[in-house]
């Protein structure tokens, strides 16, 4: 029980800082969640820590369950409710902030231009994350994520859910068949 | 669909009215454990804009600009915001909790169950392939705003100019252009012609900077910013009739 209450201790100690600094998302501190994970405090090889990747990959939801299932193996439930208290409270409460500001100063006239002005560099990221997805990607992929994305944009009744499963369903039936 | 669309380009939306936290909460775990390998920003998309009208393009835009500048998870950010926007502070926690409760659980699920497939070859494979379908929803979703800016920069100029009821307000808009006016000359004139042209060109920077050449996100929208700010500024103050 002392060995548990140590590794919680060390998982708050790791996952507030990292909560705090993981500017540009979660997969920004993801190498020093393994170092941290793997090397300083051993609770995992770097071998189960990649399982740990591809387990939260296959999850659905965002990719920073990673961080949950770390706080699992390294201390049981309450390590993976400690983590994710850890992780995800201290940035949430800084963007609830963000949004407070934000929300107060809604109707003035910059408000406005803000909005506007954010409208293409958001959808600038929006390629740019579809990009970083594909970037490793071979082919297979690229005609894919073009695929569903005529689909979505011609036929926006389709559920998205159908053209992940398309998705999932070309790459198995590819890799059975080379 | 992009007809509807273009209706709520306009950057005030009508708040929603009677949305329960337990629905809220719902929503969002829907959300969470029906997307996989990623784009999770392109469901909230679909589900807020698209189908609910809850919020208009342009406030999403803002949302998702101030998500990724912020520390935290990008998508965990966006939900607090949109919980916020809807419902206030429990919105946010029931939003959060939503997309975070559900998923975490079937990570654990699997994690306990099936710990060694992760190394299966066809797991592999089903995740490639998801991941893949999820950069296509990414791209309809970029593809989609980059075609509402090129079709109403007319709109986009008279939001703005409906933002702006107060005249200390505008004298405050004024002022700011007046400072901007000197560096960004070039820029406004091409705006001026054309208010598109400018936000395609300051997309397609952000795109080249941080897609192409992987730069830091959070340097290049702080850099870019002020840039497609005061652009909306000037089409906002060059035509305030709005066409």
């Amino acid at each position: 029980m002392a060995d548990d209450d140590r590794a919680l201790e060390a998982l708050v100690v790791i996952f507030v800082p990292l909560s705090l600094v993981s500017i540009g998302g979660g997969p920004s501190v993801f190498a020093e969640m393994q170092h941290q994970a793997v090397m300083v405090h051993g609770w995992m090889t770097a071998r189960e820590f990649a399982d740990l990747f591809a387990i939260s990959r296959a999850a659905p939801g965002p990719g920073s369950t990673l961080a949950t299932l770390i706080g699992w193996k390294a201390a049981g439930w309450s390590g993976a409710l400690v983590v994710s208290l850890a992780f995800f409270l201290p940035s949430s409460l800084l963007i609830f902030g963000a949004g407070r500001v934000w929300n107060r100063w809604r109707g003035s006239a910059w408000h406005g231009a803000v909005e506007t002005g954010f409208a293409p560099i958001a959808a600038g990221l929006v390629l740019a994350g579809a990009f970083a997805l594909l970037r490793e990607s071979g082919s297979l992929a690229w005609a894919t994520a073009m695929i569903v994305a005529g689909c979505r944009i011609w036929r926006p009744a389709l559920h998205p859910l159908l053209l992940l499963n398309l998705g999932a369903t070309v790459f198995t039936l590819g890799r059975a068949f080379s | 669909m992009l007809g509807d669309r273009k209706t709520r380009v306009s950057s005030i939306a009508e708040k929603p009215d009677g949305v329960g936290l337990a629905s809220l909460f719902l929503l969002f775990s829907q959300l969470g454990l029906s997307s996989f390998g990623g784009g999770v920003s392109a469901w909230m998309h679909r589900a807020f804009v698209e189908r609910r009208g809850w919020l208009g393009e342009a406030e999403f835009s803002a949302a998702l600009a101030l998500a990724r500048i912020m520390p935290g998870v990008n998508v965990v950010n966006l939900a607090v915001l949109i919980g916020q926007r809807v419902r206030g502070p429990s919105g946010s926690v029931a939003a959060a909790l939503g997309l975070l409760v559900g998923p975490s659980g079937v990570a654990v699920g699997l994690m306990i169950a099936y710990g060694a497939l992760a190394r299966s070859v066809v797991l592999q494979a089903a995740i490639e392939g998801a991941a893949a379908a999820a950069a296509g929803l990414l791209i309809a979703m970029g593809v989609s705003s980059a075609m509402l800016l090129v079709g109403s920069g007319t709109r986009f100029r008279r939001g703005v100019a409906e933002a702006s009821p107060v005249p200390a307000e505008t004298g405050h808009a004024a002022a700011a252009l007046d400072r901007l006016r000197g560096r960004r000359r070039a820029a406004a004139r091409l705006a001026r012609r054309s208010p598109s042209l400018g936000a395609i060109a300051v997309l397609l920077t952000v795109f080249v900077l941080i897609g192409l050449l992987r730069l830091p996100t959070v340097p290049v929208i702080l850099g870019l910013a002020p840039v497609s700010i005061a652009l909306a500024l000037r089409c906002a103050a060059e035509r305030p009739d709005g066409g």
